[in-house]
């Protein structure tokens, strides 16, 4: 049996207790609550959630960080949603990530992710130049899919109202989501553009707990935006990016931005309320069902704005159960998914989800995260589940009536 | 004889509302009482009967009895189904409007308005609303009354069943940051009751902190702890297998150190309680503001003069304690009208430590004259108490209102008459130690006393041990949480060592909550063997399994151990108990479990019981104890009325062989200065034991005699001879059909061999005597003595079996009953 000595001085227990009533770890009654809503269900190997207050709250910082529980969390929230005293898990979970006796625990993609985004402005190292010549070449195919000439992927344009902002896949092995994307931001006929220094929506900071990293990275999209004067920042679907850039960017940064964030799909329901965007729902004659990113749903509250979407652009939605506030984790969340050594334990925290996506019945399933997308999109193949997995802004596309 | 015209309203005809009725009534008070239902008895008259072998205490059968007196009292003007429309200040009081127009003005208003039960749709992961057999504890009670429960099985013998605790309790977020203290009570009784009707059932009880309270339950853990699993910690999610259908929930497993996935026929959500629904509008109209929790339980609730709040409205209480608020608000009632005629009577008070002093204290300080045969220690000498300390109690004769107390003082004997008694006895404190340990421990109350007086001297490291020598008393863990805490102000380091956290009463999960953020480290461990414990220095070294890391040993150091004491029934309790000739409960303390006497009072009219002799009790019950004393003393008679006993002494059948006098449970049958038995009617209860077992047929009944029983008999039809406070009560709403008699009797225990046998020989087809369960006998034994009767009559030889039977029928088991008697037909 280990043996560890009670150290109310540790590092971890300290910077939790600075933290203001209900976040507060040693307010934690044991109840045991979330050891039964863990994501990974009963799938071997994983955390019990309760260890994790109780190690951090009696100051056992070193058999945390050597426990596989540390990174075998995916970050969800779904054990302490509910939590009698409001605890959060993910941050509890980060702040013990960010501790230095954890450096050497964090997954070497992540470490190469992280100095790739600080030195380069991209995770996957994209350059400036690489950017340019990757957009314009899109935007030449783009002039042809929408069939008008003065249709562009503009970048860098100055006092636009709408800047995107893609996620890395979407210039690296997805373009074709960039014109996608584009295809509806010309529809909104909207002054919008892309930026050669703002190219990433991703923050591995966070996941990584360490509070510089995710503030830099949140500033080297916030500053560039506001440089541009653009009035609305759209996310590109990604979960923990939208946490972190619409969610905690407050707190992050300590001010408000000079400009209002939305995700793609908000924004593109956004123009259909306004009658500005219109979908012909027979591009996609079937009932979807509708996978909750935790980061934008449990954790930022945003459930609506996909499935508002998605009924105008299918034939409806079918909820997964549980859904919303009590979503599964697609098993690829807090960092899991951007280690590429992780595919056979993404499919054990995967497998709830499996379960789930196969209860519906249906061949077909979106979510709004592009992350999420590709976890499912895998677990679809790895459990032979024949689902098609889309990202809902995707479908948007599809739909659009130009 | 009504004293007053009615001036007083009663919001509420649940527990609360009843007793206070039954209060004014019993004083010739006459009031109002408003009633939202179409009949009184509240949510208790909807619980299920929690008995098995024996009865298990939770007195749910009192409000179908009370309410069936209510209903019959000339002084209570019942207004049922319907509310109050407004209530407006008058010059003197209030001004009434009920809902249907009725109007009428009132001094004064006990609002005992009750509670409701959390809606568990709130919390969407239990899924509540969507799996069928996903039920409440309230649920469970209408199931196990209508006796439908094997339709949630699937015909299995072996079900699988699991209760969740804290449903809506002790959820900080939910804004119900308060023990709701009935659930873990009522989820041990339930279990108990399942583990009974399907004894192969395998049931697991999930709780967060099991509250492990009161004389009736300690017991009962007992027992469960060998029955059932108790498992530590509370599931927050409920899903359903969609392929086998069954209910999972996921768990940790200590053994693998993992989440396993644990499948349940039925589960079942221990709600918790929460304001009545309508109390907002009730309290608007009255001016009132209850607290965040919307009950009146703390300070920061605002009352109103003239309104007093009793039962739950104050906050969650139990049964037992619900019907003590109703009568102390009644009393208090009666005290300020000026209602109030008793004389002032002589107490006497037993007891050696400061419980029987508070008692004596308060007691004299309401103009009785209190005589203390204790040494009133922490009192001061100007009390208006007399004190007859070192004096030796040698015997107790008489009844209530005339007891002669005959006691040795110094050399000298003496009597000394007093209307009532009230035991306050000690239980025996005694020091733990752990073994293998040489440096010297700390008691908590040293402890406690340190921090309070030499703060100075309070060591840096402290750890206090509790539920190491037994679940611990309340009174020690409050104790031990309110140290800690101010040791933490002091800036020391204090932890707890507990097996569970007693958060019970009004405060308790707030004291908690604030202890675990000032810094109080709590760790829990399941079995003694969690610990080891080693010198260090001057200090400790302890080594723990805490429950939740149990792949970890923790160790802690510390200067300064704390233990508390552990509290066991006195040696002298036995003698006490003879002396008073009341029994001892299951583990030795005094007063039985018996719900139709507790919380303080006794088969004896006149003998009450107060503090830690008899139950786990706080300071505040204690001091609500002491005012049930005194709203019983004020409010009921103690002298010797006319009043009809239903049973009288034929003087010339008499053979003097006192039979009646020692086995009458109430001991209201005395010897006169003639030397004749006499049965003094302020003190009798009207069993009519003494009926059935007087050898020379002396002691007759006026209405009940053997053959007037007899009589009542139908050739060829079943008699049931029902005890009139359970079995007749649960046939009260049943046509029965023809071939059936049933004859309402005061007690089972009024039944003898020979009334079996008259009621046979007048062609009775069958004979069944119902009464109460066992220990829930008003008159203690009446179930023993029927079934004894029966058990006689079936062991002449050639009597057919089938003949005769005793069933014990609780006032709320009526479909027990129809089954009964349906069965008995085929």
């Amino acid at each position: 049996m280990d043996t560890a000595t009670i150290n109310k001085t540790s590092t971890l227990y300290k910077m939790l207790n600075q933290f203001e009533l209900g976040n507060n770890i040693s307010e934690c009654l044991t109840c045991g609550a979330c050891n039964s809503r863990c994501t990974w269900f009963n799938g071997e190997g994983g955390p019990l959630p309760r260890q994790i207050i109780r190690m951090a709250a009696l100051g056992l910082d070193e058999q945390l960080v050597n426990s596989n529980m540390l990174w075998d969390c995916l970050l969800c929230n779904r054990c302490t949603q509910g939590c009698p005293m409001g605890i959060s898990m993910d941050k509890v979970v980060r702040k013990a990530r960010s501790l230095a006796i954890a450096d050497d625990t964090i997954p070497k993609d992540i470490k190469i992710g992280i100095k790739n985004r600080i030195e380069l402005g991209d995770v996957n190292a994209l350059t400036t130049e690489e950017f340019v010549e990757t957009v314009e070449w899109v935007s030449e195919e783009f002039v042809d899919e929408v069939d008008d000439p003065k249709a562009e992927i503009p970048h860098d344009i100055k006092g636009t109202k709408l800047l995107y902002l893609p996620n890395p896949r979407e210039l690296g092995i997805n373009l074709l989501h960039l014109t996608a994307m584009a295809k509806l931001f010309y529809a909104t006929k909207e002054t919008w553009t892309l930026s050669a220094h703002h190219t990433d929506v991703t923050n591995w900071g966070y996941f990584v707990g360490k509070d510089d990293i995710a503030k830099k990275m949140v500033l080297m999209v916030v500053e560039p935006a506001e440089a541009l004067g653009v009035e609305t920042l759209v996310l590109s679907e990604c979960g923990h990016g939208y946490h972190a850039l619409k969610y905690l960017m407050e707190d992050i940064i300590g001010r408000k931005p000079k400009f209002e964030v939305v995700s793609m799909p908000e924004l593109i329901v956004r123009y259909a309320k306004k009658g500005v965007l219109k979908f012909d729902p027979g591009v996609h004659p079937y009932k979807i069902a509708y996978h909750d990113p935790c980061n934008i749903a449990r954790k930022s509250g945003g459930y609506d704005a996909p499935r508002e979407l998605l009924s105008m652009v299918c034939e409806g939605v079918v909820e997964l159960i549980p859904n919303r506030e009590d979503g599964v984790c697609c098993g690829g969340g807090g960092g899991i998914l951007q280690d590429s050594t992780s595919k056979n334990k993404r499919m054990i925290t995967g497998k709830p989800k499996a379960d789930q996506m196969t209860a519906t019945g249906l061949p077909n399933l979106a979510t709004a995260c592009l992350s999420c997308h590709r976890q499912l999109s895998e677990l679809s193949n790895h459990y032979k589940l024949g689902i098609k997995v889309d990202t809902v802004a995707s479908l948007a596309s599809e739909s659009l009536i130009l | 004889m009504k004293k007053t015209t009615p001036n007083i309203l009663i919001l509420g005809g649940g527990v609360a509302g009843m007793a206070a009725a039954q209060t004014f009534s019993d004083q010739d008070v006459a009031v109002h009482l408003v009633e939202r239902e179409s009949a009184l008895g509240g949510h208790a008259a909807m619980w299920a009967c929690m008995a098995t072998d024996t009865c298990q205490n939770c007195g749910a059968c009192l409000s179908i009895e009370m309410a069936d007196q209510v209903q019959k009292q000339e002084n209570v003007i019942s207004h049922l189904d319907t509310i109050v429309e407004t209530i407006n200040k008058a010059k003197q009081g209030y001004k009434v409007i009920l809902e249907n127009k009725e109007t009428f003005n009132v001094e004064k208003i006990i609002m005992a308005t009750g509670f409701s039960l959390f809606n568990p749709v709130q919390i969407n992961s239990l899924h509540y609303d969507e799996y069928k057999n996903v039920i409440t504890t309230a649920e469970l009670n209408t199931i196990l009354q209508k006796e439908t429960l094997s339709g949630y099985f699937n015909g299995k013998p072996d079900p699988k069943i699991a209760f969740i605790q804290c449903v809506g309790s002790r959820n900080r977020e939910q804004g119900k940051d308060f023990c709701s203290q009935v659930c873990c009570k009522i989820s041990m009784r339930h279990a108990n009751k399942l583990t009974h009707l399907f004894p192969e059932s395998d049931i697991t009880l999930f709780y967060m902190d099991l509250q492990i309270i009161g004389k009736e339950v300690r017991p009962l853990f007992k027992t469960l702890s060998k029955n059932i699993a108790l498992v530590q910690g509370v599931p927050a999610e409920i899903l359903e297998d969609t392929e086998t259908n069954m209910l999972t929930i996921v768990a940790e497993d200590k053994e693998t150190q993992s989440r396993v996935s644990k499948a349940f026929d039925l589960i079942v959500l221990s709600v918790g309680m929460q304001p009545s629904p309508t109390l907002e509008t009730t309290a608007g109209i009255l001016g009132l503001k209850p607290n965040s929790w919307g009950f009146f339980n703390t300070d920061q609730a605002v009352l109103a003069e003239d309104v007093i709040i009793a039962g739950c409205a104050n906050g969650p209480k139990d049964i037992l304690s619900s019907k003590q608020d109703g009568r102390i608000a009644a009393a208090k009632v009666i005290e300020d009208l000026g209602l109030n005629t008793n004389n002032k009577l002589n107490i006497a008070v037993f007891g050696q430590g400061t419980q029987a002093d508070q008692a004596a204290e308060i007691i004299s300080s309401k103009g009785y004259s209190t005589y203390l045969f204790g040494p009133g220690t922490s009192l001061s000498k100007d009390t208006p108490v007399t004190f007859l300390n070192e004096s030796n109690i040698i015997s107790i004769s008489g009844t209530a209102g005339n007891f002669s107390l005959y006691y040795e003082s110094g050399n000298e004997k003496k009597y000394l008459t007093c209307a009532a008694i009230i035991a306050a006895f000690e239980p025996e404190q005694s020091l733990n130690r752990l073994e293998n340990i040489s440096n010297e421990f700390l008691s908590l109350d040293a402890f406690s006393q340190m921090i309070e007086k030499k703060p100075d001297t309070c060591p840096d490291n402290s750890v206090i041990l509790l539920d190491y020598f037994g679940p611990e008393f309340k009174s020690f863990a409050r104790l031990a949480l309110k140290t800690s805490v101010k040791a933490k102000a002091l800036g020391k380091n204090i932890s707890i060592i507990m097996n569970k956290t007693l958060v019970h009463g009004a405060l308790g999960q707030r004291l908690y909550d604030t202890a675990r953020q000032q810094g109080v480290d709590f760790f829990r461990f399941e079995t003694r063997e969690d610990l080891k414990f080693e010198d260090s220095g001057n200090g400790f070294l302890i080594k723990l399994r805490e429950t939740t890391l149990p792949s970890i040993e923790l160790s802690l150091n510390c200067d300064c151990l704390v233990l508390p004491p552990s509290l066991t029934p006195a040696e002298g309790f036995k003698d006490a108990a003879a002396l008073l000739r009341l029994p001892l409960d299951r583990e030795g303390f005094l007063q039985s479990a018996n719900t139709r006497h507790r919380l303080t009072r006794s088969s004896r009219k006149g003998i009450f019981f107060a503090g830690t002799c008899h139950d786990e009790i706080d300071k505040n019950d204690l001091d609500n104890e002491i005012n049930d004393i005194l709203s019983a003393l004020s409010t009921e008679s103690f002298e010797l009325p006319d009043v009809d006993t239903g049973v009288e002494i034929n003087q010339g059948m008499c053979a003097q062989c006192l039979t009646c006098i020692r086995v009458c449970p109430h001991s209201a049958i005395v010897m006169n200065k003639k030397n004749r038995p006499q049965i003094v009617a302020n003190a009798c209860f009207s069993c009519h034991l003494c009926v059935s077992n007087c050898p020379a047929y002396a002691i007759e009944s006026k209405e009940l005699t053997n053959d007037q029983i007899a009589q009542k008999v139908e050739k060829d039809k079943m008699v049931i001879l029902a005890c009139e406070r359970s079995a007749a009560l649960a046939a009260g709403s049943l046509t029965l059909p023809d071939h059936i008699t049933l004859i309402p009797i005061p007690c089972a225990c009024r039944i003898s061999s020979d009334v079996i046998l008259k009621a046979l020989l007048n062609g009775a087809s069958k004979v069944i005597i119902s009464g109460c369960h066992e220990e829930n006998c008003r008159s203690m034994e009446g179930s023993n003595i029927a079934d004894a009767s029966v058990r006689q009559v079936l062991s002449i030889p050639g009597m057919d079996a089938s003949k005769v039977a005793w069933e014990p029928i609780a006032a709320n088991e009526t479909k027990k009953f129809e089954r009964i008697i349906s069965k008995a037909r085929g």
